[in-house]
């Protein structure tokens, strides 16, 4: 009885909704047009008495026509969004669109390598993996194309000059911009609806052309905003000189490396809280494997992405401070400054909470115990990094405080708040992190091959001299003048990177033919999955706030010394308005992709038919009922989890 | 009663989220609005030049952003104090006026030891002050270690004419 009433509320539910939406849209429409002039109503001539107050109005009205026909045509520079104002329109919509379009541009990427070890490996549970995060990119295309337009309307609409002139220096561009979304659209979708009915190799081949294609949408659309933080290409006035010039400014190809990184470790985090929402949602062991592994594989994706992100962060400042020292210095030292240390508290969180499941993870795997005893210390490492990194150099203090310090720099602590000290807690908080990746990766593993005492020593050697030549530089740079200081950093990141890439190389011969113990996918606490979500929001998070720098840099310039913001929105807001702005973003952000998981998870439900007939749903997501009507096109090994076959054509999947 | 799992991840999510923007109210709270347009009459008498040049390397200048005045250790760019009495000095041939000029519109010029040649011409874009902005910024750096003499007539090397607009005496 309650069933029958359900399928009636959601039958009646869509009809209702739809009429909801239109009600609203004219209710927006009639809002936003409220103030516009409305014709009084008339009587037809042959009926109205000629009155004088009648032949006013007419002499009114035909004198505001022939004002308005009079008026020359002037181009407006801006116009203003009700309540909120157009920045924070623009902002809000630009923010939304960026997040969607970083996940359905990171997605595919490791949906593509995650595919391509399934077929190097015959293990079906990559592609079937690969199978899960591509399901997720459909309903995402859709709402990124859709902020995209919403966003050129707003621009077009709330900054009709500057948007001129953007499309005036870019318009070479946008030609290959739409053929490439078109080619990106093909790609995509014949990507996903081809799973299973190509050979292999020609779906890696659209998967490829899907993410060549996506690159390059996001290199093109990274020309127009870099531009407006470092112009190229352009005379003192603005007028376009050379259009290559243009799009090849100073931070365009920082911007491009630092968003492909950050794309795929945003992606990774997502996909690993719709894995982590999946896993708390499962009825049985074998999901609950399943998606575990799934949320694992996508943490470890953003995490591996993560680490080399600052050193891509560092190539983008030395560029902005490369185009202007101003621009710089009001980044790092200026307006924003305050914001690193938000930032220092976001990153420090990441690190926390990635450590912190890394080391539930270890549960899964037997013969654990000789590792669990290292945990501490890099508890303490991570925590005393942190610490450093949020610490400010100037405190905002009393007037008595401050003469108690003799400034604004607290007399030991002031020494923490310098580049010196965050540099280097940086990399060893990055060099840390990496060691307990390793950790965790060897849990259950013991090494057979005959040099591995030494090679032990040699990955311990590495680990221990990298982090005493970061130390030793960070200290030496408080003792040399600013130009030897500045240039100490590179060594300290090369570091980093050397010791990552050696000891990495040592693990893989040294744990070829290692005895291992059985790893117990879903065996794992629930807080583990929460975690994931929490890393998925700090990241989400983070990259609202790096946006929000990155743009609000420019401060009261449109394009950096050249065209100026005029508009009443030309201030830069307090970090506090910034960050209310950013956290209205990310919870509708969370929001939409709340519905894109709801949408997605629809793929996995019984369909309709079988349900009414009382069918319990299958834990393999309904593939046990494709599998019945389509006979010979799923193949199951022993023991495994039904998998799509890569030899026959799938008809009716997902029903 | 059990919590239902979408229950704990909305609250986890708004939660993570109220404290982030917590933090984000917790550090200074500073409103910058864009740079003024000054108007500096040709009348203008030193003092007044010395009060405006202090609000042009706190506001539009940006000089304060980089330099210091009155510290020392590590320093990133050379701290501004003593200025006034070492301009005069610093470059053979050129007075403390024409120093200072020279170290606004072609900072390159000339970099003091152990320093990065990293300051931008403050006459163009992005900080564009004009030609009477430096010469009040001229006279408040000549406060720090010396005494004030440029007036709005006051002429250098950059400056053809005087920036009040008649030839100094």
């Amino acid at each position: 009885m309650n069933g029958v009433r359900n399928r009636r509320l959601l039958f009646l539910l869509g009809p209702v909704a739809g009429l909801a939406m239109f009600a609203g849209a004219v209710l927006l429409a009639s809002w936003l047009y409220s103030g516009e002039y409305k014709e009084p109503y008339r009587a037809p001539a042959a009926t109205a008495d000629v009155t004088p107050r009648a032949e006013g109005l007419a002499a009114e009205q035909a004198e505001r026509e022939s004002q308005a026909r009079a008026t020359p045509y002037e181009e407006a520079e801006y116009r203003t969004f009700p309540v909120v104002g157009s920045r924070v329109a623009i902002w809000a919509v630009a923010q939304l669109h960026l997040l969607f379009a970083a996940f359905v541009l990171a997605v595919p990427l490791f949906a593509f390598i995650i595919e391509a070890i399934g077929y190097k490996t015959g293990d079906l549970r990559y592609d079937r993996l690969a199978y899960e995060f591509t399901k997720l990119l459909s309903v995402s295309f859709s709402l990124t194309a859709t902020f995209g337009a919403f966003l050129t309307f707003m621009l077009i609409i709330l900054y009709p000059k500057f948007t001129n002139y953007l499309m005036s220096v870019f318009s070479p561009t946008f030609l290959p911009y739409v053929l490439l979304f078109f080619f990106e659209a093909f790609f995509l979708y014949a990507y996903y609806y081809g799973w299973g009915k190509f050979h292999p190799l020609v779906h890696l081949g659209l998967g490829l052309g899907l993410n060549l294609v996506g690159t390059a949408i996001m290199f093109i659309a990274n020309a127009w905003l870099t531009f407006m933080m470092s112009p190229r290409g352009i005379s003192d006035t603005g007028a376009v000189l050379s259009v290559w010039d243009a799009v090849t400014n100073y931070t365009w190809m920082p911007i491009n490396v630092h968003r492909v990184i950050a794309n795929v470790a945003f992606g990774g985090s997502i996909a690993a809280a719709y894995a982590a929402f999946k896993f708390l949602h499962a009825k049985s062991d074998e999901e609950r494997a399943h998606y575990d592994w799934m949320g694992y594989i996508g943490n470890f994706v953003a995490i591996i992405a993560f680490l080399p992100l600052p050193f891509a962060g560092y190539w983008l400042a030395k560029e902005i401070y490369a185009f202007s020292q101003t621009l710089g210095l009001v980044m790092m030292g200026g307006a924003f400054s305050w914001l690193f240390i938000i930032q220092a508290v976001l990153i420090g969180n990441l690190f926390l909470a990635a450590n912190y499941y890394l080391w539930l993870g270890m549960g899964r795997v037997e013969g654990v115990q000789p590792l669990q005893k290292y945990i501490k210390y890099l508890l303490i490492a991570i925590a005393l990094c942190f610490m450093v990194w949020a610490t400010p150099r100037s405190i905002i203090a009393t007037v008595s405080e401050l003469r108690a310090m003799g400034g604004s720099a607290h007399p030991i602590l002031g020494f923490l708040g310098v580049m010196s000290a965050k540099n280097t807690a940086v990399n060893i908080l990055i060099l840390t992190t990496f060691m307990s990746f390793l950790l965790y990766r060897r849990t259950g593993k013991v090494a057979t091959v005959s040099w591995a005492k030494t090679g032990h020593a040699a990955q311990l050697t590495i680990f221990a001299g990298a982090a005493l030549f970061v130390i030793f530089l960070g200290v030496y740079g408080y003792f040399v003048e600013a130009t030897v200081r500045i240039g100490l950093s590179v060594p300290q990141v090369l570091s980093v990177l050397f010791a990552m890439v050696a000891i990495t190389a040592i693990d893989v011969f040294l744990f070829r033919g290692a005895r291992k113990m059985e790893v117990r996918w879903g065996r794992i606490p629930a807080i583990s999955q929460y975690v994931l979500i929490f890393i998925a929001v700090t990241f989400t998070w983070l990259m609202g706030l790096m946006g929000y720098v990155r743009s609000g840099l420019r401060q009261h310039w449109h394009v950096y010394g050249v065209i100026r913001d005029n508009s009443a929105d030309a201030f830069t807001p307090t970090l506090g308005f910034a960050t209310q702005v950013v956290s209205a973003t990310v919870l509708l952000f969370f929001l939409l992709i709340g519905v894109v998981f709801w949408i997605t998870s629809l793929h996995d439900r019984p369909d309709f038919e079988r349900r009414t007939k009382g069918r319990t749903p299958d834990a393999d997501g309904g593939a046990q009922a494709a599998l019945a009507r389509h006979p010979g096109q799923y193949v199951q090994d022993e023991g495994a989890p039904l998998m799509r076959s890569r030899t026959g054509p799938i008809e009716g999947l997902e029903s | 009663m059990s919590i239902p799992p979408i229950v704990r991840i909305a609250a986890l999510v708004l939660g993570a989220t109220g404290f982030y923007t917590y933090v984000g109210q917790m550090v200074p709270q500073k409103e910058v609005l864009p740079p003024e347009e000054m108007t500096l009459e040709a009348d203008l008498t030193t003092a007044d030049m010395v009060k405006a040049g202090r609000e042009i390397m706190e506001g539009k200048g940006l000089c304060l952003t980089c330099h210091t005045i009155g510290q020392t250790g590590a320093l990133r760019f050379p701290d501004l104090e003593g200025i006034g009495a070492r301009a005069g000095s610093r470059v053979a041939g050129l007075s403390d006026v024409e120093y200072l000029a020279q170290s606004m519109y072609e900072p390159n010029a000339f970099v003091v030891d152990g320093f990065p040649p990293a300051m931008p011409a403050v006459h163009r874009p992005p900080i564009g002050l004009t030609d009477q902005e430096i010469l009040a910024v001229i006279a408040a750096l000549q406060t720090l270690g010396g005494t004030p003499t440029v007036t709005m007539q006051t002429t250098h090397g950059y400056l053809a004419g005087g920036a009040g607009g008649a030839v100094a005496p």
